[in-house]
Formats: C-alpha cells, sequence, structure tokens
C-alpha cells in the first residue's frame, strides 16, 4: 500500500512558514496514497511561481518547466505516453496570466490531466503584484491606485469552455480538496481545481479568516453538479459574499471522449510503444 | 551546349500555375530529365501576381534558371510583366480570346476555351500542360499515364476530360516551333533519384527517425512541412497537433520528446522568436528537441510567402544565456532529409536542441537529385530514444534507486530515462538543479552544471561536416551557406569557365564547428560572401571565430531567390575591381 510518507523527499521546502500551499501539498499526497499510485507512476509537471515549485518538494517523477507552459509541456508528455497519470500544478499567474491562453486550449483538448490552480489572487514568487484573479481595485506595491481590471473567472470560463469536471478547493478544508484531487484523477479527461489558497506574506485582503467567512461547500447542499447551469450560476455569485466550492460541475454524459479517444493511433495505445515500421514507411516513399 | 530549357508558367494566384507546373515536372520526372522547379507568390489566396518557373535538363542541375524560353502566360498582365526576362528566341503562349496581331514570338490560345469545348472549363491547366509537353516534344503517351496516375482516382469521367483536354492542348502545341536547342530525350524512368520539395523531404526526414509527435502552429513556408507529414497520418503512428500558438508547439514537443517520443517543432523566424524560451527550455533540462526555421524575410511579418536566410547569427544565440546547440543548414532535397536525421540522431545523443535552417526558397522549390532517402529499419526505437551515454570512467553501478538524472560524467552527458517506465525517478527543472534533478541555488553545483552542458561540445564539433571546398588552387572564394548552395556552384563554374581563378565554400553544418579546419581553407584566399541578407551574417561569424574577414560580398535580400545570373554579374563586377 502506498502512504502519504512515500512522497515525502528531503529537499529544502522554500515556502513562507504558514503557507496555503502546504496543505495543498499534504492533500495531493493523501489523494496519491489513497489512490494507491506510488512515486513512479506519477509525473508532476508544473509551471513557475510558487505553486510551480510544489513538485519538487515530492517524491516521484517531476518537470518544473517554464512560466505558463505546464500544460503545453504536460500535453506533449500525454501525448507520448498515455500511461503516465499527470498532475499540473499552476497558479493564479502562472495558468489565467501566462498560460491563459494554454489553459482555454487545454479545455478543448480535454487533454485526461488534473490541473491544480493554487490561486492566492497575488503574485508571491515575485513579491505581490496583483494578479488576474486580484479584486478590481486591490491596492498592491505596484497598483498603487488598485487594480485596473476585473478579477479573471476561471470556473465560469474553463465551465463554458466545454471543461468537464471543474471544482473548487479550498487550502483550509484539506480533506474535501483530497477528495476532489483524487476524483479529478479518476475522471478521464482534462479535470481542474481551482485552489483558494492564502498567501500570508503578500496578500493581507484575502487571508484564511477571509476565505473561511466565505466559502461554502457544495457538498453541504443537494447541488446537481451534473447540472451545468446552475454550476455556472454558483460561480457566477459575487465572491465577496459567498464563494461555493466542492465539485460544480461534472460532464455525466455518456461518450463524452478525451482527446485520446478522438484519435485512431491514441485509441491503440501509448504512442511511446509504437514505432514507426520502417518498412512500412519505405513502401509509402515516392 | 546543355540540353535544357526553362519554362516560366506566371498568373494570378489561384490560377492552377503549380498544377500546371506539377505536371510538367512529373512528365519530365518520370522520363529521366532533371527538374529545379521554383514556386514565387504573394502572401494571397486570389489575384495578383504568381509564378513557377521550371528549369527542365537532360544533365543534372544544381540550380534554378531565371529567363524562361517558354513563358506561359495564364493572363495578359503576366506577358506584359514577364516577357522583358525571356531567353534569346524565346516565346510566350497567351491566354486569351482576343483577336488582334500579336508579335509573331507570341502565340495566343484560349486554354479555357479548349479546355471548355473537350468537355469542362475546369481542365484548361492541363490543356496547357498539353501544349507545353507538345513544344517540348515529350510524347503524349507520357502525358496520358501521368494524368491515369493523377486522375484515375477521381473517376472515369474526369479522367476522360482531363485526357481530352490534354490532348486539345497537345494539337495546338504542334502548331508551334519552339526555336530553343531543348530535345525531349528520354533517358530512362526516373529511378535512382528523388523529385520533391524541401519540405517534403524535411517531413520524410523526420518520419525516417521516428519522429511521432509534429506539433506547430501554420507560418509560411514552415507549413508544408507539417501538411506533408499529416499526409501519413492515417498510414503511420503519429500525431500531428496544431498547437494554440509556438510557444505551445515547442512545449509539447518537449513534453513528448521528455516522455521519451521524438516531436518536431516546425516553424518560420517569427514563430522561432516564440520558439526560443522553449529552446532553452529543453537546453536547460537537456531534453532532445529538433526545430526546423524555415527563414522568410523580417524582421516581425516581414514578406510571408518570400525567401531570406537572415536569421543565422539569431538561430545560433537564440534564447537567454548560453548553452550547447546543433545548427545544420541544408542546401538540397537529399541534404535536408539527411539533415533532419542527423538533427534527431544528435539531439538524442548529446541531450542538446538541433535546428536546422531551412528557407522559403527550399522549403516550396521542387528538385530532382541523383540519390536515395535512406529509411533506416535497423536502429530500433528504444535505443534511439532513450540512448545511453558513451561509457565514461565512472563506472559507479546505477541502480533504478540511486539513478540521478542529472549525474556528472566525463562527457557531460548523463543517462536519460523515461518518466513512468522504470522504478527510476525521473526529475527535472528549468531552474538550476542538482544531479537529481531538484531545484538549487548552490554557486559551487550551478557553476558545475553550467561546465556539465558546455562539456559535451568538444564531441558535438567532431560529429559536424566540414564546408565543402572547391578548388585547392583557387585564390578566391564564393562563400555561402545553405540553400544558397546551388546557385554559388553554378555561379562558380560560370565563371571558371570565363576564365576567372574562383572557387567555392559552402558551409552545411555550421555549429558548432571545428573551426581550425575553416581557418585552414580561408587563410591566404580572399573570401566573397554570397549570402541572403543584409550583413553578411556568415562573413561576420567567420571572422568571430576566425579572426579573418572576407573581402567583399554579393548579398540579395529583396526576398527574391537567389539567382546564379546575379552572382555571376556581381562577382565579375568586384574581382574586376
Amino acid at each position: 500500500m502506498v502512504s502519504p510518507e512515500d512522497f515525502v523527499n528531503d529537499v529544502e521546502n522554500k515556502w513562507c512558514p504558514g503557507c496555503g500551499n502546504f496543505p495543498i501539498l499534504d492533500a495531493m499526497k493523501e489523494a496519491f496514497s489513497e489512490l494507491d499510485l506510488p512515486p513512479e507512476k506519477l509525473f508532476l509537471v508544473s509551471g513557475i511561481g510558487q505553486a510551480g515549485k510544489t513538485p519538487n518538494f515530492l517524491n516521484c517523477n517531476m518537470y518544473h518547466t517554464l512560466h505558463g507552459r505546464a500544460l503545453c509541456v504536460a500535453t506533449g508528455a500525454k501525448i507520448a505516453n498515455r500511461n503516465l497519470n499527470i498532475v499540473v500544478n499552476s497558479g493564479d499567474g502562472d495558468c489565467y496570466g501566462e498560460g491563459g491562453n494554454h489553459f482555454m486550449a487545454a479545455i478543448r483538448r480535454n487533454i485526461d490531466l488534473t490541473l491544480l490552480v493554487h490561486n492566492n489572487q497575488v503574485y508571491g514568487l515575485t513579491k505581490g503584484q496583483a494578479s488576474p484573479t486580484s479584486a478590481l481595485g486591490m491596492k498592491t506595491k505596484m497598483q498603487r491606485q488598485g487594480t485596473f481590471s476585473v478579477p479573471f473567472n476561471p470556473m465560469a470560463v474553463a465551465m463554458v469552455s466545454g471543461a468537464g469536471f471543474v471544482a473548487r478547493g479550498f487550502a483550509g478544508d484539506k480533506e474535501q480538496l483530497a477528495g476532489l484531487i483524487s476524483g479529478a484523477m479518476q475522471y478521464r479527461g482534462f479535470a481542474m481545481i481551482d485552489i483558494l489558497q492564502p498567501c500570508v506574506s503578500f496578500n493581507t485582503v484575502n487571508t484564511m479568516k477571509w476565505y473561511k467567512e466565505r466559502v461554502a461547500p457544495v457538498d453541504e447542499t443537494n447541488h446537481d453538479d451534473s447540472d451545468l447551469a446552475k454550476a455556472l450560476a454558483l460561480v457566477l455569485q459575487d465572491p465577496e459574499e459567498t464563494i461555493p466550492t466542492g465539485l460544480l460541475y461534472r460532464d455525466r454524459r455518456s461518450g463524452m471522449e478525451d482527446f485520446h479517444q478522438r484519435l485512431d493511433v491514441l485509441k491503440k495505445g501509448s504512442l511511446l510503444d509504437q514505432s514507426i515500421d520502417m518498412r512500412t514507411f519505405g513502401s509509402l516513399l515516392p | 551546349m546543355a540540353n535544357e530549357v526553362t519554362v516560366k508558367i506566371a498568373g494570378e494566384a489561384g490560377q492552377g500555375i503549380q498544377t500546371i507546373g506539377n505536371l510538367l515536372a512529373n512528365v519530365c520526372h518520370k522520363a529521366g530529365l532533371f527538374i529545379f522547379s521554383v514556386n514565387d507568390f504573394e502572401s494571397r489566396i486570389r489575384g495578383g501576381h504568381s509564378f513557377n518557373i521550371l528549369r527542365i535538363s537532360e544533365d543534372p542541375l544544381i540550380a534554378h534558371s531565371e529567363k524562361p524560353g517558354i513563358l506561359v502566360a495564364i493572363d495578359e498582365k503576366s506577358a506584359d510583366l514577364d516577357k522583358g526576362g525571356l531567353a534569346e528566341g524565346g516565346i510566350v503562349l497567351l491566354n486569351t480570346t482576343e483577336q488582334k496581331d500579336f508579335p509573331d514570338h507570341v502565340h495566343a490560345v484560349s486554354f479555357d476555351e479548349l479546355a471548355s469545348s473537350a468537355g469542362g472549363r475546369i481542365a484548361s491547366n492541363t490543356v496547357a500542360a498539353g501544349m507545353l509537353l507538345s513544344i517540348l516534344g515529350a510524347g503524349f503517351d507520357r502525358l496520358e499515364k501521368e494524368l491515369s496516375e493523377q486522375f484515375s482516382q477521381k473517376g472515369e469521367k474526369v479522367l476522360e476530360l482531363n485526357k481530352k483536354a490534354a490532348f486539345a492542348g497537345f494539337e495546338k502545341g504542334e502548331a508551334v516551333t519552339f526555336p530553343g536547342k531543348f530535345k525531349f530525350e528520354s533517358s530512362g524512368n526516373g529511378d535512382g533519384k528523388v523529385l520533391m520539395s524541401g519540405a517534403y523531404a524535411a517531413a520524410l526526414g523526420a518520419l525516417a527517425s521516428n519522429c511521432r509527435v509534429f506539433s506547430f502552429y501554420p507560418m509560411s513556408p514552415a507549413t508544408g512541412i507539417m501538411a506533408s507529414a499529416a499526409e501519413f497520418t492515417d498510414r503511420l503512428p503519429i500525431v500531428v497537433e496544431q498547437a494554440e500558438d509556438e510557444l505551445a508547439a515547442v512545449n509539447m514537443a518537449v513534453g513528448a520528446s521528455f516522455a521519451g517520443v521524438r516531436s518536431l517543432a516546425a516553424t518560420s523566424g517569427g514563430g522561432f522568436s516564440l520558439m526560443t524560451e522553449g529552446l532553452g527550455l529543453a537546453a536547460m533540462t537537456e531534453t532532445p528537441l529538433v526545430i526546423i526555421n524555415g527563414q522568410r524575410p523580417g524582421p516581425a511579418t516581414g514578406l510571408p510567402t518570400r525567401t531570406a536566410q537572415a536569421d543565422l547569427l539569431f538561430t545560433i544565440n537564440a534564447s537567454q544565456d548560453e548553452f550547447p546547440r546543433f545548427v545544420l543548414a541544408p542546401g538540397t532535397v537529399l541534404e535536408t532529409f539527411f539533415a533532419v536525421k542527423k538533427a534527431f540522431h544528435l539531439s538524442d545523443k548529446y541531450q542538446v536542441p538541433a535546428i536546422v535552417l531551412m528557407d522559403q526558397f527550399l522549403c516550396d522549390s521542387i528538385m530532382t537529385e541523383k540519390g536515395k532517402l535512406d529509411v533506416d529499419g535497423r536502429a530500433s526505437p528504444k535505443t534511439m530514444e532513450c540512448r545511453k551515454p558513451e561509457p565514461d570512467s565512472d563506472t559507479a553501478e546505477v541502480t533504478e534507486e540511486s539513478y540521478l538524472r542529472y549525474r556528472f560524467s566525463e562527457n557531460g552527458i548523463s543517462e536519460r530515462r523515461l518518466p513512468g517506465t522504470s522504478k527510476a525517478l525521473v526529475r527535472s527543472t528549468a531552474n538550476e538543479h542538482d544531479q537529481q534533478g531538484n531545484i538549487t541555488e548552490d554557486a559551487e553545483i550551478r557553476a558545475k552544471m553550467v561546465d556539465k552542458r558546455h562539456s559535451k561540445i568538444e564531441q558535438m564539433k567532431e560529429e559536424m561536416d566540414p564546408p565543402s571546398f572547391f578548388s585547392k588552387e583557387s585564390a578566391v572564394l564564393l562563400a555561402g551557406w545553405g540553400s544558397a548552395r546551388g546557385s554559388i556552384m553554378e555561379s562558380c563554374l560560370t565563371l571558371r569557365s570565363l576564365g576567372y581563378d574562383v572557387g567555392w565554400l559552402i558551409f552545411h553544418d555550421i555549429w558548432p564547428l571545428d573551426w581550425d579546419e575553416v581557418s585552414e581553407i580561408i587563410a591566404d584566399r580572399k573570401l566573397i560572401m554570397v549570402e541572403q541578407n543584409r550583413t553578411c551574417q556568415l562573413g561576420q561569424l567567420i571572422r568571430q571565430q576566425t579572426g579573418i574577414a572576407f573581402s567583399n560580398s554579393v548579398r540579395k535580400y529583396d526576398g527574391r531567390p537567389l539567382y546564379p545570373d546575379f552572382i555571376t554579374e556581381n562577382a565579375k563586377k568586384i574581382m574586376e575591381h
């Protein structure tokens, strides 16, 4: 049996004490052990930012890539080897700012990966600038008069773009988060969890207390996660009032194909195990 | 006098210029003749002025030619624009319904009307091809056979229409006397030669390397490479994925390669600019990556459908900081096929990026070349893709548990394993990392890792072919690289026949090179750089690496192909001074 301890390594952690990333790290370990996935079967891909460092602090295969590009690298790897269990760690700046176009394209491709966005509504690694999810008017050292743009709504964008598994987690609720991660990894297709994560160093507005006052787990209500319109209504609520968490939308229609099921060659098996037969190729030459 | 002719087919975009050119090229190729066909077109789908210029010869060709013996003007505008450039004794076939007195060398004919009476205006290009081949002296049976091959799948009706149209054109051509010297003589059936475009050859080179992921964002002139690969999607285990942008394209290629499947990203300079970030990722994480940069004039959007050789220094230096890479610049279709194969092999062997520099001229030109596409069925993909480094002095037993992705080794190459295929954990980061692949800021490790990556360069140099050089006696060398090869060589031969003491120096593999070897060749000689850029980028590189300055240059940066005559005229002026 795989245990959370199996993912512990001796790499020095570089997050601030009390960082909202720690419970996310714990929830990941719990989910992996619950799924009985040993370190060698896991492949973590990440971008740049405090969230991007996550795989370094876990004992398993990892590729810590470029700012914004984790989904592209992960997509390539999954196309190459469909047997890889890929989890992407990204942040609000990495995924919705630098990698926004890739986020939308990954949803449309419906590539079978799990995306965890550590969303703290601020840039942590570069010391506290506004992020794409910062509230309008949020003041920072850089945005002295407050931000001039309305926040990006990743949940709504994911839903209207056709994502089949859209969940919101909260670093303050490890148990719910571990369950969501495990559910996302079992989902065949693109699964995203936007995780509310307090930044103890640079976000004095969206603190643990602030989130706790607003989060509303949908599992405690009779939310029908197969109802896209209702799910969308939930994420269009004013976050200043209430922020629903949990699995908000899951495509339960039959016949929803992921990227690999749409391509004959990938349906046959892993591309890694299929080589070009040079005799066949030779016979096709002019 | 060589038995050859040049045919130019000109008209608006969308009028089927290439259809006529390809029919002609295929018939000639299958009769054992040599073709060098250049496409010159605007960045538009309809209208404007485009042309295809085909040189046809009984003897092998190394370059294209500029002045046509026969101009096919599909619209009258083309006749006006192009007849000034006719070779001596050249004729014009003008597609027109107008009845007026044309000069003797202009033959008015309506391809459309002839096609209509044969059963459909749609076959007017076939009429033109029939007329051309008849004037050139090819037997009708050759064209008939080619039409059968091209149209049989489209049904009996389509085939019959095209045969009738071809015959109508052929008959019309019999009434035209071509004062040129060309005699259509079959010398075989095209065996032992290839006829294809550089773009197609590049795709075949990738497939022959067992490349199975092709990620791209459309950009002229590199789109043709991916389109060529896509032709094989139903028959070979490959994925051709049109990415959301070039950033995604290159990073998908890196991801697929990291997971163990060879992958290709092809683009042009603008897309390559975006890919430089991914290039750095591949370099930092020592992940094999092959990129083809099909150059076109820039900067920014530049001239989308035109040609240039102005990305050389950019390619050698692309991405921040410094790291080893391979840069190969093939000059012909077969060279392209082998350069792409070599790029895949070397990128895997040394775990460094390899870039193949092509350009619009090479991508889009179709040429006959003697030789064979070498498709090697022996190399097993497993050994190709997860190459263990050559044994070094460190013989410590590596177990799956003790596996280190970036283990320090004498030759700088660490064993590359694939994630998820064994108990060994494969860890890597774009940040500086330790031997295990974890993020580090340790000063000593950082410096050692930089050294590790750079220590590959000396061995890499040994893999490179020196520039081709002719001749030992020449005091003056025309020097160039990549697709300028043929024009330089032909111009050089012309100059020599005129009594000039001149040779050539042509670079195929450009980076990294053993520059001492280059120094030996060029010491005590005069270099005339022949390049399709403003600042003689190869000349600059030679000077940087050898300390030897070039003395003169023939440069062309108007986006149009480099014709041998242009070099000859300009080189003469230089040498007469």
